[in-house]
């Protein structure tokens, strides 16, 4: 889950203040008032009026994502996704591009694990034109096959251009050793093999199957007319025909048991990229702010104990921390750095007991004040413009939040008590039970890193995919 | 990787300064800039915005890498890292300790020009960020226990964006060959035996010469009166004294008489080629037309450079341009990343052949519209977050030596015509004014299809 990487704050001290300052109120943070609507196609729709500069942001999420890939062809609705502006009913490729930068627009569409997306934005003089060329990509696409052959073989060269930065595909590896071939172990962006099997019919038969009003949330955010934008979302988007769409849902992998360990061997690299951990949660998880309550702690933050033992204390790395990706099923959960090849063990070695340190010591209540402010101070920039919002809202829909996903962060995250931060612990931060993913130079590093696990597997970067190798794929 | 707290990038792009055109949104609503000169001759900006609780604060002061000398390369970016490493009242990591747990977070940058520090904060720690950032511009300390470890952060660093990214790795040494005289040439992370060679006395020399008040502009956006961001500096910032700026670069790049090429080997799975040529330095008139120039050539898909590399002939993966804020004359650099089996001297041919194709003819109505279009949008994109805006405007009165030109650029891109922008390339995009950089995959005796 991109969007959401800091959160909120409280006001207390700010009341002295006040009195210097008439112009400032305390607030409590809240979402700003927003309109549902379903058409009767089933397309549901959100519009967000937001002022400050004259943009709009448009945003459609369509319910099915590259974990619906099918077996051996991962980067099918990445692809799809990106093919829709390469040719529509009206317009070739070319006309879409000349009509959209004429305004200034811009466009994006691509798939994430649990869902494909569309996303343009334009200025509010252009409102007309622009929601009529973003829907034309959405509504129209004819998939042309000498832009699906563009786009495939681009696309291939794409992977490859990632795995000379190894911080890119670091996450690839993971995601794969992690859940194997399972719906969120394969890269959303297909690999060299995978893309390479994908038809233009295969295209097709996604977009059908999944491009539907009734699969479909689109957001709408920024400067506009209320009334104006709802007659113009009827007549260009009510045309769509009714059509609704079960996705499939992603079945929920266990974590892994016992230890294993990934070796890919980069042999220039001349330091070690680490990925640690184990599955971690979905993104409705009960316990979801206690987690991110104490994952600032532990690794979310400049100050946390990875990046304070890592890099403040050891200068091991220039940074070190920890995340949850979580999906509508449990996500990855990574502690990821980078050091030296020389000091890979070292470095390695204190991450674990930091972790270990975590289980054994809990959290302290004054850790938990300074991570609770953190998470609160650091929200509002991330709802601050109409781009950030209308996804907010659009998640919040699709995964099925509410509005007191924001509108009582701040409350959630005040009720974390040591002892909830300690379940929370227990529960899903991994301990024993790890995968470990190294890109690195295998000659200087892969006889020592045998001990992080029982099972060890390694890979040269240069062979195709990520893992699991697919048969054939050894050169 | 999802690394919000990674301080201080070194390669930072600005493209605050990319933007504007026809702000007819900054003249007439209400987010009007009031400023006041110091008495130790820090010039304070500050236009508040209360439509979200916070405050961006960023201070940039006019030292880079451009102020450096051979052996100490990379000194300002280091010290920047140490800026965050203790001073008298708040000592070691206490700095940052302080900020998170009040709900705020910091970073910086360091350019070949400029130091910029920015604090991102509720308004509840504003307070707290003056005390934090009086007492390190005041009384910074270097411990050498943190300036040892903070050695070693930084040659990771360097290692994460230089030795192993490839763009990374060919940027350094397309500077390095572009400039024989005028301190560009060198890298803003420094070369890794300097990196390790640094000394504290090195460190405090440079704090007594970047770090005067008078050689610094804070810029405040958010949720604050100016009356109050003046009171406090008033208590907290003025009384520091300033002292003399850095001595004036005089080192002037001789003019380039001839192409320049150079060639990285590298075990790589594609090749890279970027192509460098000198261009002048940021408050130059010629700016705008020469921002347009570029967005005609290499922004959206229709861009003529997209269109016809990536497009129609499938030689290139992706192809684009930037121009870093300077105050010195720099570089415009072309990047573009060569398909598999592709040889980077195919992209270079058709690169020169579009260049060629402007300076022959006019650019169309359509293409000056939809560049100046692209250059307005991009303009409100920034001024929409406080950051963005701190950023900019900061940007545009450090480098343009006054944020109105941020509010006249409008009028200074429609007065762009076709005949401007065929002049600029004429101008400044000929083969004895550029330099050629390709790296090309080593083999290692792996197969390439």
């Amino acid at each position: 889950m991109k969007y959401e990487s800091k959160l909120l704050r409280i006001f207390a001290p700010v009341a002295l203040l006040l009195v210097m300052c008439p112009a400032v109120r305390a607030q409590t943070l809240r979402l700003p008032p927003h309109e549902k609507l379903v058409l009767k196609n089933g397309l549901t729709v959100l519009l967000v009026e937001k002022r400050g500069v004259p943009l709009i942001d448009v945003f459609a999420l369509v319910k099915t994502g590259a974990a619906a890939d099918p077996g051996g062809k991962a980067g099918l609705a990445s692809v799809t996704a990106s093919l829709l502006r390469k040719g529509t009913k009206t317009r070739t490729a070319q006309q879409f591009a000349a009509d959209l930068d004429y305004i200034g627009g811009s466009f994006e569409a691509d798939a994430d694990a649990d869902y494909s997306y569309v996303s343009a934005e334009f200025m509010t003089k252009d409102l007309a034109r622009g929601l009529e060329i973003f829907s034309d990509a959405v509504l129209h696409p004819t998939f042309p096959q000498n832009e699906a052959d563009k786009i495939l073989a681009q696309s291939v060269d794409g992977v490859k251009s990632s795995k000379d930065d190894p911080r890119s595909v670091l996450g690839l590896y993971y995601q794969g050793y992690l859940y194997g071939a399972n719906s969120y172990g394969r890269p959303a962006g297909g690999d060299e093999l995978s893309l390479k099997r994908i038809q233009r019919d295969d295209i097709v038969k996604f977009y059908e199957a999944n491009y539907a009003s009734g699969n479909t949330i689109l957001g709408i955010a920024g400067e506009f007319d209320p009334a104006e934008m709802r007659k113009q979302i009827e007549e260009v988007l009510g045309t769509w025909p009714a059509d609704s769409v079960t996705s499939a849902p992603i079945p929920a992998t266990p974590p892994e048991k016992g230890k294993r360990l990934l070796l890919i061997d980069k042999p220039d690299a001349t330091q070690t990229y680490f990925a640690i951990g184990n599955i971690g949660t979905a993104v409705n998880d009960p316990d979801r702010f206690a987690i991110r309550v104490v994952n600032t702690i532990f690794g979310g933050r400049f100050t946390s104990e990875l990046n304070e033992a890592l890099r403040v204390e050891s200068g091991y790395t220039y940074g070190a921390g920890s995340f949850f990706d979580s999906h509508k099923s449990p996500g990855p959960f990574e502690i990821y750095s980078f050091t030296k090849n020389e000091t890979t063990i070292p470095a390695i070695d204190l991450a674990l007991q930091v972790l270990e340190k975590l289980h054994k010591n809990g959290v302290t209540p004054e850790e938990l004040a300074s991570a609770k402010s953190y998470i609160k101070g650091q929200y509002p920039p991330t709802i601050e413009t109409s781009r950030q919002l209308v996804r907010r809202i659009v998640f919040n829909e699709f995964y099925g939040l509410g509005d007191d996903e924001v509108n009582q962060l701040e409350a959630r995250i005040d009720a974390v008590t040591p002892e909830i931060a300690k379940q929370a612990i227990e529960k899903h931060f991994p301990l024993d039970n790890l995968v470990f993913v190294l890109i690195g130079k295998s000659s200087a590093i892969g006889p020592s890193v045998k001990k992080y696990a029982d099972k060890i597997d390694q890979r040269p970067i240069s062979d195709p995919g990520f893992w699991p190798p697919a048969a054939g794929a050894q050169k | 990787m999802r690394a919000i707290w990674y301080r201080c990038t070194v390669l930072v792009f600005l493209c605050a300064l990319g933007g504007a055109a026809a702000p007819v949104w900054a003249q007439s609503q209400a987010f009007p800039v009031s400023t006041r000169t110091l008495k130790n001759g820090m010039k304070v900006l500050v236009q508040p915005d209360h439509s979200i609780p916070n405050i961006a604060l960023y201070i940039f002061y006019r030292i880079g890498s451009r102020n450096e000398r051979p052996g100490t390369t990379g000194l300002s970016h280091f010290f920047e890292h140490m800026m965050f490493n203790g001073a008298k009242k708040y000592g070691p990591g206490e700095l940052d300790k302080a900020m998170e747990a009040n709900g705020g977070s910091n970073n910086a940058y360091t350019t070949r020009d400029v130091t910029v520090y920015q604090d991102w904060f509720p308004r509840s720690a504003l307070n707290l960020i003056y005390d934090i950032e009086s007492d390190r511009i005041r009384d910074l300390t270097f411990d050498p226990k943190k300036i040892a470890s903070e050695r070693e952060v930084v040659a990771s660093e360097r290692r994460l964006s230089v030795d192993n990214d490839n763009f990374g790795l060919l940027d350094e040494q397309l500077w390095a060959t572009a400039f024989i005289a005028h301190p560009y040439q060198w890298p803003v992370v420094g070369w890794m035996s300097d990196i390790e060679d640094w000394t504290m006395a090195d460190l405090k020399h440079h704090f007594e010469m970047g770090y005067s008040p008078s050689n610094a502009t804070m810029v405040v956006v958010g949720d604050v009166s100016p009356e109050e961001i003046f009171e406090l500096c008033e208590k907290y910032i003025e009384p520091i004294p300033s002292h003399a700026p850095p001595p004036p670069v005089t080192t002037v790049e001789p003019e380039q008489l001839g192409e320049r090429r150079l060639v990285v080997h590298k075990p790589a799975e594609l090749p890279v080629l970027m192509i460098g040529y000198h261009t002048p330095r940021t408050d130059n008139p010629d700016f705008y037309a020469l921002n347009i120039l570029r967005s005609v050539l290499f922004q959206g898909e229709s861009s003529r450079m997209y269109q016809r590399l990536v497009d129609k002939d499938q030689i290139a993966l992706d192809v684009s341009s930037e121009v870093e804020p300077a105050f010195d004359p720099t570089l415009a650099i072309i990047t573009a990343q060569p398909r598999q089996g592709i040889d980077p001297s195919v992209c270079e041919k058709a690169i020169y052949e579009e260049i060629e194709k402007v300076k022959d003819a006019r650019i169309s109505d359509e293409e000056l519209e939809k560049a100046k279009n692209y250059r307005l949008i991009e303009f409100y994109r920034e001024m929409r977050t406080i950051s963005g805006r701190a950023n900019t405007i900061g940007t545009y009165e450090v480098f343009m030596g006054d944020y109105h030109k941020l509010f006249d650029a409008a009028k200074s891109y429609s007065a762009v015509t076709k005949e401007d922008v065929q002049r600029m390339a004429q101008k400044y995009f000929g083969a004895n004014n550029r330099t050629v950089a390709t790296l090309l995959p080593e083999s290692e005796g792996k197969a390439h299809p």
